[in-house]
């Protein structure tokens, strides 16, 4: 966790030295106020001749509380500061991730971990760190004070404090596990809330609403019940401290007034008044630190918990941002080759979904992809698109391995249309756009009426113009991915990768989309994963995904085929025939 | 609004704060006295006076350190219980408030965003009373005691010392609180922005990395948590300057009762060891205004949380209930009556469309996409109103029925129906919540999905991720159907039931269909094929209106 401090010094060190400052003027402070008291009381000075010590007392209260204000904000700056190069990291660990890694967690969960487990950590540099240099200092300090005037007060302080951290380290222990648990319980939670509200409408009119209210109850008692446990242990290491800073005061005092009765006399010269009340002054301070240090304990049982689930959720923590190295550059222009070599891909859950693919893409032509619903077809395209990790075999594009292609360029090379395409808060411009963020209106129109688009972006009022929610209501299905289909016509891509880009489609549609991707795809290598015989009918290369192997797929129906042959008389364009 | 949430909780809340005002006596009490009987002994210890009662300061001194340390645990356990109930209460509240405000994003409020109020917002608002109003409360009902007792000892004294606890208790954290507003809503609407943002990130993050502009959404996601940062620092600037101001009013209160204090000691109005115990109570006091100050930007953020849930939970309902419901027929005919049906003003999805639905019968509706299929479906769901015509099941008008009672009688496999973060059983049990696993392996077969189900590890208890993403697409849709068949509804309303399956798959599914839907009327929204039999008519719709052809088996009957 210190490694995250580098990026904070300054800050940190304004934190961590205020209170020790602050600290060592208390010490002047009681000096000065026990003096004045003793002076009134036991020597009888009269209020005029006080006023030099009392000024000095008004102002060291003053100085002290700007110190530690400003160590207060330092504290909240460097937790800021840390947590802002965290997030940034864990995202880019989170980016660079393939696809299935990210679709084995919950969003919700992977929000939780970016926020709360984040913001989890700023207790431990704002106030956890601070009061921890404080409380490794200042008790000795301030007995190294008291021993000049009252060295058996001093021997009392010395005794007590050390004994303080020991047990707190005790309890501590069980808080550290506790809040671990604590931590994960949350983003549990966190993930059930977000996929029970996704699903509020299917819940609603299937009358299970209220039955998801206990299960959501029963989430959150449980964590109620975990909170608690963490809050216990917690909340016992501070009793502990409690425990021995009255008993110093109750000594202190006990002690000191034996003293002055003559009953306990274990000094040479007299106790004056004015000690006696320094010491007192000092009892509660001198555990002041501790309790402080006691009560942000459990900041570091959180942080220590929240960096441990964080390392087990991304495999490490980032200390910083990896440099992305150099590589190999692609050609920019014409079509892509994609060759297939011996592939190899295991589920998650460890069944075997690619079992040594090969194949070469026909270069600047159509090749589909065949194959039973669940056979492998978009895992097989999302391993050829980089959003993978291979257990065997190569992907080689324009001839060159895919772990050696840098992310830019290979996003430049490749047009990708995924099977759930997204579509994002915004116009249907702005969801076009982000296939190339600085393209111009024209050719956002050209991409739209291309894509098919236009066909019912036209008969909105306000035509690309017209704002679509999130996971795209308002479009359909079938609309939602010719939106996306127009964002890969924006780049101009050696290689096409579409996964089902007619699905949802009626035959009339499809035909017309068909038409759309065939002429953006002249000069292309175009590779699409599809259920339509219409489709493959076009292609030039067919090719079926059985048993996580390639074949070659022969039967297409005889009919299907005429009419095949009739409309390749129309000759496509741009195909190596 | 919460008032009733806080109120079922108002005990435990009470006792938390009488247990806190009894801590921070006890405390004040333990270092009074202590300094009194030091000074005290001292002045008769010099005056070789030997009959100084040793055992009642010795004792007290004792009694209140025991005291201390029971109260503060059992404050501390009581506080925290009450307040992690009050978070339970919060949560199941503002979800049963959100049900019949479904679907929500047809109302505009964002996924990311909804669960950005729920976590978030709840959070802050269950900590109000724990950090920001218990501490206050504490510390001026200390204080008043305080007060009391040195309007006896030092009546001179009281204005100051009063002025200075009104001020840390009250003024301080009202001015405090105003000023943190602003922070406060910023830094609430930065979390939730961070939120939806890393949200849509992680949903988005095939389509973002296969684009290449993932890096785009990383810089838009670290301006949110830029803004967040910032207003976290503006927070931090406040409440650091409230401290300095609190600690500076505490030393003036100190210096004010020395003044007067020592001015009484010359005029020997008050004893020395009173003006020890009185000095030093003044400074335990004081202890409280640490965990005061912290608590108010809290309230700020509260405040703004409560405001938002406010305005989300107070959205006008899409669709109401009756007053007097009307029960619906069994076995009534489906009759679609001139329904004409807008998203907004010019945006016509639904034009004068008439038809009917006999008892018992499997009708297909094909047309273009966007042409209005999915929202005949949602209408006859009462998912939102019609905006003229009518909808009526055996001649009852829909709007006349408890909602409750529509959607037993029509069941329905929406486009984007969820797989839920659950088992597969969790699944099907939305369905059929008291159905036994044959019934459920039942469902599965008629979806041709029991091989894949039988395969996983611990087969209906196998655990299935966000969106069924362990499942693929046609799993996920077949998933989907075996739960709408598994309720026992007298209507079906299908929306693509089989989009994302193989083609043979899609066949078999249709062959099956008449056998696993028997004796129940279907409405079936699709693109596909049908092999021959699967319905008995078809409709078509384009632009909203019905269209005649496409070989409907009988005539379409228009009701007028």
């Amino acid at each position: 966790m210190r490694g995250l401090a580098r990026d904070a010094r300054a800050a940190l060190a304004v934190a961590l030295a205020a209170p020790l400052l602050a600290g060592i003027l208390l010490v002047v402070q009681a000096h000065l106020l026990a003096g004045l008291l003793g002076a009134a009381i036991a020597e009888g000075r009269p209020r005029a001749a006080l006023v030099a010590p009392l000024v000095a007392v008004a102002g060291l209260i003053g100085l002290r509380a700007v110190l530690a204000g400003v160590g207060e904000f330092a504290g909240a700056a460097a937790a800021e500061r840390i947590k802002r190069s965290l997030r940034d990291a864990l995202f880019r660990r989170f980016a660079a991730r393939p696809v299935d890694w990210v679709r084995g967690r919950t969003a919700g969960g992977l929000a939780s971990a970016m926020i709360e487990q984040v913001d989890a950590l700023e207790g431990y540099f704002a106030r956890y760190l601070p009061a921890a240099i404080a409380a490794v200092f200042l008790p000795l300090a301030f007995a190294a004070a008291v021993v000049p005037v009252e060295p058996i007060v001093a021997l009392l302080f010395l005794v007590t404090a050390p004994l303080v951290p020991l047990f707190m380290a005790l309890v501590g222990y069980g808080a550290e596990r506790a809040s671990r648990r604590h931590l994960d319980a949350f983003a549990r939670l966190s993930g059930l809330f977000a996929d029970r509200l996704r699903g509020l409408t299917t819940l609603k009119l299937f009358g299970r609403a209220e039955a998801e209210v206990a299960t959501v109850r029963d989430a959150s008692d449980a964590l109620r019940a975990r909170t608690l446990a963490v809050l216990k242990i917690a909340f016992l290491s501070s009793a502990v401290l409690e425990f021995f800073a009255a008993l110093a005061v109750a000594a202190v005092a006990l002690y000191v007034g034996l003293s002055y009765l003559g009953l306990v006399s274990l000094r040479t010269n007299p106790l004056t008044l004015a000690t006696g009340l320094f010491c007192l002054l000092m009892a509660p301070e001198v555990f002041l630190p501790l309790r402080q240090f006691a009560a942000h304990y459990h900041d570091r049982a959180a942080a220590k918990a929240a960096t441990a689930a964080l390392d087990g959720m991304f495999e490490g923590l980032p200390a910083a941002p990896a440099e992305t190295p150099r590589r190999a550059q692609l050609r920019d222009k014409g079509p892509a080759t994609l060759v297939v070599e011996g592939l190899v891909l295991d589920a998650p859950d460890g069944r075997r979904v690619l079992d040594g693919v090969g194949f070469a893409a026909s270069t600047g032509g159509l090749t589909v992809i065949l194959g039973a619903s669940g056979a492998g077809k978009s895992t097989l395209l999302e391993a050829v698109r980089g959003l993978r990790a291979l257990d065997a075999g190569r992907v080689l594009i324009d001839d060159t391995r895919l772990d050696g292609i840098s992310p830019v360029a290979l996003a430049e090379r490749i047009g990708w249309l995924g099977q759930r395409p997204r579509i994002v808060h915004g116009t249907i411009a702005d969801n076009i756009r982000l296939g190339r963020p600085e393209a111009s209106a024209a050719a956002v129109i050209e991409a739209a009426r291309l894509a098919c688009v236009s066909e019912f972006a036209d008969l909105l009022p306000h035509g690309l113009s017209t704002f679509v929610g999130e996971r795209g209501h308002g479009l359909s299905g079938g609309e939602a991915q010719r939106v996306a289909l127009a964002r890969v016509f924006l780049r101009d891509p050696g290689l096409l990768l579409l996964d089902e880009p007619t699905a949802h489609l009626d035959a009339e549609t499809e035909l017309r989309v068909l038409a759309g991707i065939l002429r953006f795809g002249r000069g292309r290598t175009i590779v699409i994963a599809t259920h339509s015989a219409r489709l493959a009918m076009r292609a030039d290369q067919r090719l079926r995904l059985v048993d996580g192997r390639i074949e070659p797929a022969t039967q297409l129906r005889p009919t299907l085929r005429l009419v095949h042959d009739a409309r390749r008389s129309g000759g496509r364009p741009g195909s190596p025939e | 609004m919460f008032a009733r949430l806080f109120l079922a909780r108002s005990g435990r809340f009470a006792l938390a704060l009488l247990l806190a005002t009894v801590t921070l006596l006890a405390g004040i009490a333990l270092f009074a006295i202590s300094g009194w009987f030091l000074t005290g002994a001292a002045l008769a210890g010099a005056a070789g006076a030997m009959s100084f009662n040793l055992f009642a300061p010795s004792a007290a001194v004792r009694g209140l350190s025991m005291l201390r340390i029971a109260a503060r645990y059992a404050e501390r356990v009581t506080g925290h219980d009450a307040t992690i109930r009050l978070l339970a209460d919060l949560r199941v509240w503002l979800f049963r408030r959100l049900v019949p405000l479904a679907p929500l994003a047809r109302r505009s409020f964002r996924g990311g965003d909804l669960v950005a109020r729920l976590t978030a917002d709840v959070d802050a608002l269950d900590t109000v009373f724990l950090l920001a109003i218990g501490p206050s409360l504490a510390l001026l009902l200390a204080g008043g005691s305080l007060v009391a007792i040195l309007h006896f000892l030092l009546p001179d004294a009281v204005p100051a010392v009063a002025a200075v606890a009104l001020l840390l208790a009250a003024v301080l954290p009202l001015v405090l609180l105003r000023l943190a507003r602003r922070p406060g809503e910023a830094a609430t609407a930065a979390s939730a922005a961070l939120r939806t943002g890393v949200i849509d990130a992680v949903e988005g993050h095939a389509d973002l990395r296969g684009l290449g502009v993932i890096d785009g959404a990383r810089r838009a996601v670290m301006r949110e948590a830029d803004a967040l940062a910032a207003a976290r620092l503006r927070q931090a600037a406040l409440s650091a300057s409230g401290a300095v101001i609190a600690q500076i009013g505490a030393g003036l209160a100190l210096l004010a009762l020395l003044w007067v204090g020592l001015g009484a000691l010359e005029a020997g109005t008050l004893t020395g060891p009173l003006l020890v115990g009185a000095a030093l109570a003044l400074l335990g006091l004081f202890e409280m205004i640490g965990p005061v100050l912290r608590g108010i930007p809290r309230l700020g953020q509260a405040a703004a949380a409560a405001r938002r849930i406010r305005a989300l939970v107070g959205t006008a309902l899409p669709v109401a209930d009756p007053a007097e419901p009307v029960p619906l027929p069994e076995g009534g005919t489906i009759a679609f009556d001139s329904v004409s049906y807008a998203y907004e003003p010019g945006r016509t999805v639904l034009s004068d469309l008439s038809f009917t639905l006999e008892p018992g019968e499997r009708v297909a509706l094909v047309g273009p996409s966007g042409g209005g299929k999915s929202t005949v479906l949602s209408l006859l769901l009462r998912l939102d109103d019609v905006g003229s015509g009518a909808i009526r099941i055996g001649g009852v008008d829909i709007r006349e029925v408890a909602q409750a009672d529509l959607h037993r009688h029509v069941a329905l496999m929406a486009q984007d129906a969820p797989v839920f973060l659950g088992t597969v059983r969790d699944n099907l049990a939305i369905g059929a919540p008291s159905a036994d696993d044959a019934v459920f392996w039942a469902a599965l077969e008629s979806v041709r999905l029991a091989d894949v189900v039988r395969a996983m590890p611990g087969g209906l208890d196998a655990w299935i991720g966000e969106a069924g993403q362990t499942l693929s697409t046609g799993q996920a849709r077949r998933l989907a159907l075996a739960r709408t068949l598994l309720r026992r509804a007298p209507v079906l309303a299908l929306d693509e039931p089989t989009s994302g399956l193989d083609p043979q798959t899609e066949a078999a599914f249709f062959r099956d269909l008449a056998a696993a839907t028997a004796g129940r009327t279907v409405l079936l929204v699709t693109h596909a094929g049908l092999p021959a039999g699967t319905v008995d008519r078809t409709l078509h719709i384009a632009g909203g209106r019905l269209v005649a052809g496409g070989g409907a088996p009988a005539p379409i009957r228009l009701r007028r």
